[in-house]
């Protein structure tokens, strides 16, 4: 664009020199002028199309929107403006000027005065000429009587006479007869052209001025001889004169001006024209190339714009990485590079906040994480109580599902009631501190910490919980065992001193009795010593289970246990079957605890089949995967009276016994041990078919290398 | 203004590449060419008449130069035909306004006319034009030779040059005439 532009201006500067020159009549250029106009017409045509070819594009780029296709328009308008004003004023006043000065160079007076120079030459000569005719024609009066030889004589005599150049006698036909000349070397004087001779015989005369080319002019009279006889031939008489010199070239050169002004005067329009064409051409290559370049610079001018535009797109869809280029040093490249700066700083910025973002949600997360992995449920609520979060401990703990809850005031909680009544009341106390509850729920106990968040945070509360039904039970268990230890040691002293006094009573009064009273005494000794024994045992069985140490846990092959314990029963009476399961895994546990447990279990079962027809104990182990490697399961029936419904539910609490002589801490301790071992029991009566009832006991255990 | 100048442009133009389609025309007869001795010698009469513009600007003194342009083709049924000879005689015809008289001027040799209608006879009526030698010539060969005369803008004044880019007024020229000969020794080909 740019080259054809400067190729296209440098050709019309050019052509239109060429044109100025050759209007300026140059010859060399002069007979080209036709041509050069057509090729500045060609190159003004050229340029009209690249700036109508830029418009187009320029229309196209505002249709499209193109951003910096305004202001390049603006630009343009204004230079083209700059351009055009001046160009079409001055070219108004030339166009104007030029038509009154070739107006003006044509003059009435002039025309009048160089026609009047012209007319004066003309009757000089005229004058001459009927000089030169009135003397032809007494030359040829006089000549009319001579005939024959005494015609050259005659002739020169006139001719000297009348003071004639040349004289020349001729017939009709144009044979020269006699001449007579003032040079008498000269050479036959000019022969009258055919015209002149013909137009002498048809009309009796001729006499013309005949202008010679560069030897001046000539006067030219023929005139007829008259003749005395009809039968004479007609004889013509020139007489030629030249015009003097002087006259001849002032007449010549009033006639060039003559000529040259009309001349002038005529082309005067064409003249006009001409240089009005090369002006009107000068201006539209001017024009057009003004356009052309005024339409480069804008583009050049709105060029960053358009950058900077880009940028700023750019830099609205999030890419900061866009730079434009710094190609100027003015205020634009400053504007440019601030914009730069300012990109690069916005950038700087967001990752830096990306920075910051990713932080809080690192930290977030482990918060999350540290939420979900509490093993105490928390809920939290916002200033108006509404319920925000919960975790999935809290869910564990209360048995339900409390993502439904989230967002509502615990008034509105559909299920937990107590745990909403007592978050109400505490609410409602607006208490600035913390405070803590425990509730009961059922099957379970649960205590509530609550505590205000400061009001910067928002404010809000935060409730932590925890279920604590393991901990009462091992609190209970403790104060159990404690109880039992002092009873134990406060009953079992003095029934040593009981049942030896007991014993001497018996061995002092025995012989001092009647043997009535004696025997009451025997009896009611036996039955002093009997219940001591009794309560010694039970004080013993009392103290075992508030003595039983923490389990020391460890492999322990059931299967193994079981067969230890069963030769103390092979003596008992009692069919004792055992299905035990080859391969069994290693459970974790307390060897001796466990040896305890199934002899405790046998021994019950042993007791509830005391009378029974047909006694029989069935002894199973079995392996059952499941999660953390599955679970060791041993079960132990009897088909003996079974446990009555009244105390099925509260078999594994002390003193809870059917059994007419027992401590009633034989499952207590039982439940004890499997409990520290993470185990699970439970009982229940066999199904009542035909059969007698019998009781059914389960225990799992958790397998050895799981732990 | 822009306008009207694009115009005048566009006319320019246009009329200078098919102005000569408009021009006032010359007639041509008794076009002739003989082989006489040693030389090729053209004859031609034409019948001119100047326009009003053109008779205005010689009476105001123009010179009017009239150009009698001469071809010769070989014709070639294998190719272009070869151009053997292009010859032109320029005619000069001015008004003397001091003497009244016509004056028709080819080379040195001039004549005076008292009357226009004289001195275009004159101009128009070509004798004996001896326009090449004839050693050009190959004998035996066909030739065909064109003559035209046509009034020669270029030797106007400029401004008169421009008028004739425009205006037919100012364009004067006959069409080809074309006489086919053969070249031979001692013959010679006429229409």
């Amino acid at each position: 664009m740019t080259y054809v532009l400067i190729a296209s201006a440098a050709l019309g500067g050019i052509l239109l020199f060429l044109l100025a020159a050759a209007s300026a009549n140059t010859p060399l250029f002069a007979e080209h002028y036709p041509l050069l106009l057509v090729l500045n017409a060609v190159i003004a045509t050229a340029l009209l199309a690249l700036v109508i070819y830029q418009l187009v594009v320029l229309a196209r780029q505002r249709r499209a929107k193109v951003f910096g296709s305004l202001l390049t328009f603006r630009l343009l308008v204004m230079f083209a403006i700059i351009a055009v004003l001046p160009g079409v004023l001055v070219y108004t006043v030339s166009v104007q000027f030029l038509a009154k000065s070739i107006e003006s160079w044509f003059d009435v007076r002039v025309d009048k005065a160089l026609e009047g120079g012209l007319s004066l030459g003309r009757a000089a000569l005229e004058a001459m000429l009927s000089d030169l005719t009135r003397k032809a024609n007494s030359m040829a009066l006089d000549l009319s009587g001579v005939q024959g030889p005494q015609q050259t004589m005659a002739l020169g005599r006139l001719r000297e006479q009348s003071g004639v150049d040349d004289a020349l006698l001729l017939t009709a036909g144009g044979r020269v007869l006699s001449s007579a000349s003032r040079e008498a070397l000269s050479l036959v004087p000019s022969m009258p052209p055919p015209a002149a001779l013909r137009q002498a015989r048809s009309s009796r005369s001729y006499a013309a001025i005949e202008p010679q080319g560069d030897q001046g002019m000539l006067l030219r009279v023929i005139v007829p001889v008259g003749s005395l006889s009809l039968s004479e031939e007609t004889r013509l008489l020139q007489v030629t004169q030249p015009v003097p010199q002087s006259l001849a070239e002032q007449g010549e050169s009033v006639q060039s001006v003559y000529h040259a002004y009309r001349e002038l005067s005529l082309s005067r329009q064409s003249l006009r024209n001409i240089y009005i064409l090369t002006l009107t051409l000068t201006l539209l290559l001017a024009l057009f190339s003004a356009i052309a370049l005024a339409f480069l610079l804008s583009r050049k001018l709105s060029e960053p714009l358009a950058v900077l535009a880009e940028g700023t797109q750019a830099v609205a869809r999030g890419d900061f990485s866009r730079r434009a280029p710094v190609t100027s040093r003015d205020e634009l490249g400053v504007l440019t590079q601030s914009f730069n700066s300012m990109t690069e700083q916005l950038d700087e910025a967001r990752s830096a906040a990306e920075a910051n973002h990713a932080q809080l949600e690192t930290a977030k997360g482990y918060l999350e994480s540290l939420l979900a992995n509490l093993s105490a449920g928390v809920l939290v609520f916002d200033a108006g109580h509404m319920l925000r979060r919960v975790n999935h401990a809290a869910e564990n703990i209360l048995h339900e599902n409390l993502s439904s809850l989230v967002g509502a005031q615990p008034e509105r909680w559909q299920k937990l009631p107590q745990v909403a009544e007592t978050l109400r009341e505490q609410f409602a106390k607006q208490l600035e501190t913390a405070w803590q509850l425990q509730i009961e729920l059922p099957e379970r106990v649960i205590v509530l910490r609550g505590s205000a968040l400061p009001p910067t945070g928002g404010g809000g509360y935060v409730v932590v919980f925890d279920d604590i039904t393991q901990l009462i039970a091992a609190q209970r268990a403790t104060a159990w065992g404690e109880v039992a230890r002092r009873l134990a040691h406060e009953i079992k002293n003095p029934l040593t001193p009981i049942q030896l006094s007991a014993e001497r009573l018996q061995a002092k009064l025995a012989g001092k009795l009647s043997a009535e009273d004696a025997l009451a005494l025997d009896r009611a000794t036996q039955t002093i010593v009997t219940q001591v024994t009794a309560m010694k045992n039970m004080v013993d069985d009392f103290r075992e289970y508030a003595r039983t140490p923490a389990p020391v846990l460890e492999p322990v092959d059931i299967n193994g246990l079981i067969a230890e314990v069963l030769v103390l029963y092979e003596q008992s009476g009692v069919e004792v079957r055992a299905w035990l399961q080859e391969g069994l895994p290693q459970a974790r546990g307390d060897r001796n605890q466990l040896r305890q447990v199934i002899h405790n279990l046998l021994q019950n079962s042993q007791d509830a089949l005391l009378g029974s027809v047909a006694p029989r104990i069935e002894i199973a182990t079995e392996f059952v995967p499941g999660p953390a490697g599955g679970r060791v399961w041993l079960k132990i029936n009897d088909n003996g009276t079974g446990f009555p419904d009244a105390i099925i539910q509260r078999a594994f609490e002390p003193y809870v016994t059917t059994k007419t002589k027992g401590t009633g801490l034989g499952l207590a301790i039982v439940k004890k041990i499997i409990d520290e071992h993470h185990g699970s029991i439970t009982i229940a009566n066999r199904p009542d078919r035909e059969g007698p009832r019998g009781a059914a006991v389960s225990i799992s255990l958790p397998l050895a290398q799981a732990a | 203004m822009l306008r009207r100048t694009l115009f005048v442009l566009a006319f320019i133009t246009a009329t200078g590449l098919f102005g000569s389609a408009f021009a006032e025309v010359i007639e041509a007869s008794n076009v002739s060419v003989a082989q006489i001795d040693d030389a090729l010698v053209a004859r031609a009469d034409f019948g001119l008449d100047l326009t009003q513009r053109l008779e205005e600007a010689l009476n105001n003194g123009v010179p009017l130069y009239f150009v009698v342009e001469f071809e010769l083709v070989r014709p070639r049924w294998y190719w272009f035909d070869e151009k053997t000879a292009l010859e032109k005689l320029t005619m000069r015809l001015a008004y003397h306004t001091l003497s009244r008289q016509y004056r028709v001027s080819r080379g040195a040799l001039y004549q005076n006319f008292p009357s226009l209608g004289e001195a275009l006879r004159t101009l128009g009526t070509v004798r004996g034009w001896a326009v090449l030698e004839r050693e050009r010539l190959k004998p035996d060969e066909g030739y065909v030779a064109m003559l035209r005369m046509r009034l020669d803008t270029s030797q106007l004044p400029k401004p008169f040059q421009v008028s004739a880019l425009t205006s037919r007024e100012w364009t004067l020229a006959s069409e080809w005439t074309r006489v086919a000969f053969t070249a031979n020794p001692a013959g010679s080909a006429a229409r």
